[in-house]
């Protein structure tokens, strides 16, 4: 897509929230939804419809890459959600697309013949992914930032040969979600945050951000930029400004951010190239006692003001995905309605182009 | 008892290669056991913990003084258990049915092991029925419940009910995580909440020695 219909989408003064969870979980049997590419599809159709938004959202599913991975190492599959390597394999696996990963890709088809909706497609970021595979990767991050070597530690080397691993299971994923019919894909790197990677330590150099995140993903914007695919970078965890700042030079289409950023802050960091995205704090929507209807109406008319002090393309949205909680679906509803209709903007219809 | 400030701040530090070298000297120079852990290693985390919540350090450097702490207390261990010294409290943790997440948990067991707590560690994705199962095995005195995604909240709550509901409703359940608030703890009726692994030794040891 020109990058001019996502700027021309924010200031119409488009908002939604990643919703597809939501409604996924308001049929009967989710567990066959997932399974079925064109049932799927539909959710993420009429999720687009219901929020009034051109965006085919996937689901943001982080698991199956590592079922694909793990499938093909021949892991058994109920071993699959708690596995963790001891040592990566040193050379990539046959992958073959899982059935989960069919049916999105099919659901990717049938959202792409639907005129008025850009089909989406989804992958966890290679950072992310590696935490997945690693018991414990914050300590071997943190000591490859200090200089140590895969050659003279097991535990970096093990995040290494991990990351490199991970890098080929999701080109592949993209290759086969992009062949589907997918026009953008949401990265998802919720783990390449302060938790991760100490202020302290990147105050001196961001060399191991940089290595550990940013490379794997600037190879992923290459690929979705030699097809013609947009990229949407997403990272709801806390961030320094630094780490904002160089996500916006993957130059994506879309950026959106977890509720702990200020985005009218943020906008100073990135292009106006770039669409802001977000931020509610919608993993609290589900308790009226943390949060109130008022509040997130209130919180969105601010956002929404602020952002047009500062002229920066934005689009009103939630923080994360917006998990159906069982016993609160009406709870957090109300709180996405709320927002999706405060006084702050109009909303028009859009043709994809 | 230089030698105990030097391994305190060799804790605090996170310098491993020194914390072990410097539990051999104190250990040599006859420092009873439960010195040691208290003055060097309970005291390091301590504050660590402070420097936490301060945001001098982050997750990063607590696990790394962490993993130096643990250290040490694998070579005092048997010193440890031969002068039948042991934790005065046991705490199970786990994260919640469903959700495998388990940085916080971990983190959380780390600052309650170095508080001196015994930490029994069920995992992730654990039942209520796991955690029973445990605490009829290990007869904690404080159960602690993880969870980071608000799809498997309620797994938290049945387990806090399954918790009351059984011949251990009088032990204390502290409860954690990104999406859990003071007010959902309440809701659930758990004894304690915390919003980080540094405040959590404070919660619990508040829960273990009411005033």
């Amino acid at each position: 897509m020109k990058r001019d219909y996502y700027t021309s989408l924010a200031r119409s003064g488009l908002r939604m929230p990643i919703g597809t969870h939501l409604l996924l979980h308001q049929q009967e049997d989710v567990g066959a939804v997932l399974l079925d590419g064109v049932r799927l599809g539909k959710v993420i159709e009429e999720t687009a419809r219901c929020f009034r938004t051109p965006l085919g959202m996937p689901l943001m599913d982080l698991a199956l890459e590592k079922e694909e991975l793990l499938t093909a190492l021949h892991i058994p599959a109920e071993k699959i959600d708690s596995f963790h390597f001891d040592t990566a394999p040193s050379s990539q696996p046959d992958f073959s697309l899982t059935p989960r990963m069919q049916a999105t890709c099919e659901a990717i088809r049938y959202v792409a013949a639907q005129q008025d909706l850009l089909p989406i497609g989804m992958a966890i970021g290679p950072f992310s992914f590696m935490t997945k595979l690693v018991a414990d990767p914050i300590m071997p991050v943190f000591t490859a930032g200090t200089g140590v070597t895969a050659d003279e530690d097991p535990e970096v080397e093990l995040v290494e040969k991990t990351l490199k691993l991970v890098q080929g299971v999701i080109l592949s994923y993209l290759r086969e979600q992009i062949a589907a019919g997918a026009k953008a894909i949401v990265v998802c790197e919720p783990a390449a945050n302060k938790v991760y990677f100490s202020p302290n330590q990147l105050a001196e150099s961001y060399e191991i951000f940089d290595r550990y995140v940013m490379a794997p993903n600037r190879e992923i914007k290459d690929l979705l930029e030699s097809n013609g695919v947009d990229l949407i970078f997403h990272d709801c965890g806390e961030l320094t400004d630094d780490m904002v700042q160089r996500f916006g030079t993957l130059d994506p289409a879309i950026l959106s951010l977890g509720s702990s950023r200020v985005l009218w802050e943020d906008a100073r960091l990135i292009s106006k190239n770039t669409v802001l995205y977000g931020n509610l704090p919608s993993k609290h929507f589900y308790s009226d006692a943390t949060i109130t209807t008022r509040k997130v109406s209130s919180i969105a008319m601010e956002l929404v003001k602020k952002m047009n002090e500062i002229d920066h393309p934005f689009i009103l949205g939630s923080e994360c995905d917006v998990l159906s909680v069982p016993k609160c679906e009406a709870t957090i509803r109300e709180k996405v309605d709320a927002f999706m209709s405060c006084d702050c903007g109009s909303i028009h219809s859009l043709k994809v182009a | 008892m230089n030698k105990i400030e030097d391994l305190k701040n060799a804790v605090i530090a996170g310098k491993r290669k020194d914390v072990e070298r410097l539990i051999h000297e104190v250990i040599a120079e006859g420092i009873p056991p439960k010195t040691i852990v208290d003055d060097g290693l309970v005291a390091a985390m301590a504050v660590v913990g402070e420097k936490f919540k301060n945001n001098e350090i982050f997750v990063p450097e607590m696990l790394v003084a962490g993993r130096a702490m643990k250290s040490a207390l694998v070579i005092l261990e048997p010193l440890l258990v031969q002068a039948g010294i042991k934790p005065k409290y046991k705490a199970l943790i786990g994260t919640v049915e469903g959700d495998l997440h388990d940085i916080g948990k971990n983190l959380v067991a780390m600052m309650l092991k170095g508080a001196n707590i015994e930490m029994i560690d069920l995992g992730t994705n654990v039942p209520a029925s796991k955690f029973m199962e445990a605490a009829e095995q290990h007869k904690p005195h404080l159960i602690l419940l993880s969870a980071l995604l608000t799809t498997t909240m309620p797994a938290m709550k049945a387990t806090v009910e399954a918790v009351r509901n059984s011949s251990f409703k009088n032990v204390k359940v502290m409860v954690g995580g990104a999406p859990i608030t003071q007010t959902f703890a309440n809701e659930i009726h758990a004894d304690g909440y915390s919003e980080d692994a540094a405040e959590a030794v404070d919660v619990a040891l508040a829960l273990l020695n009411p005033a």
